[in-house]
């Protein structure tokens, strides 16, 4: 396995994702009608994918794997407060159809044409160990050869997004545990 | 109803988040779907939100929703037609 690219972001707010957004002059609307937690998650495919050779062909080989602690508790939590009042009680479409984390990996899906597969995990925390074993097994399916994984918490306190580019290549050394927890630090 | 459409249209900007599109970017007797606006399914449903939550108009037959929504014009006459509030 070999990372063939990296990006490691926190935000303040939600703002500062829609204005890193808009400096890159990307012209896809649906953008900001996304929850936070899928924003994040495609403007961090964004930054990782742009200048890819092709990019947009249909791919077959490629597998979408996310891990968060926190879920879709964000947009969850904006939900359930939209239906709160029972004299009000007016529930948002589009609110609701964010109110599961792998969202998220539906829209990168969508908007690169990734066809492999797609998995979300939640955890208590960051766990190399986890990432790694689960890229791996991936690749055991032999279709898939790339893989983007991610580990992308929005939540009021936290907005941060550790996203790779996992090519399958055997000739070269495997990932260690380490390395990645070294790279989720020092990114 | 010159009033109503701009209403309208603030509306469908705020409620299906339009972003960067002013009012005066949306022609009002363009249609609503398949070109123009770039609605899908989900703002379909949000507009059928958006009559029951600030007009008080339920459309309970989706079908309905085609007619109705078919430009911004038509939606004006709709809702001066049938608004209970």
């Amino acid at each position: 396995m070999k990372i063939n690219n990296i990006i490691r972001h926190s935000f303040n707010n939600s703002s500062e994702i829609t204005e890193l957004y808009r400096s890159l002059k990307i012209d896809y609307p649906k953008f900001f009608k996304m929850d936070g937690l899928s924003k994040l998650g495609l403007l961090a495919s964004e930054l990782i994918l742009k200048g890819t050779e092709n990019r947009f062909s249909p791919r077959e080989d490629v597998a979408i794997i996310c891990f968060n602690s926190v879920s879709s508790l964000d947009i969850d939590t904006l939900y359930q407060e939209s239906i709160q009042n029972k004299d009000n009680y007016f529930p948002s479409p589009s609110l609701f159809v964010y109110t599961l984390p792998n969202i998220v990996n539906g829209e990168i899906a969508i908007r690169n044409k990734f066809f492999g597969e797609s998995f979300f995990y939640i955890c208590k925390i960051f766990d190399a160990r986890q990432v790694i074993d689960t890229v791996r097994k991936t690749f055991h399916d032999t279709t898939i050869t790339s893989v983007l994984a991610a580990w992308i918490e929005y939540s009021e306190e936290k907005k941060e997004v550790f996203m790779m580019w996992i090519e399958n290549d055997n000739d070269v050394m495997e990932l260690t545990e380490e390395q990645i927890n070294k790279l989720y630090i020092d990114y | 109803m010159d009033e109503l459409i701009l209403k309208l249209k603030n509306e469908i900007i705020a409620v299906l988040n339009l972003e960067d599109v002013k009012p005066e970017d949306i022609d009002e007797n363009a249609p609503l779907f398949g070109e123009g606006l770039g609605l899908d399914s989900i703002d379909a449903l949000e507009l059928i939100v958006l009559m029951e939550k600030e007009y008080g108009i339920k459309l309970n037959d989706p079908n309905q929703g085609k007619d109705v929504f078919k430009s911004i014009t038509i939606m004006a006459e709709f809702i001066t037609a049938n608004r209970t509030k």
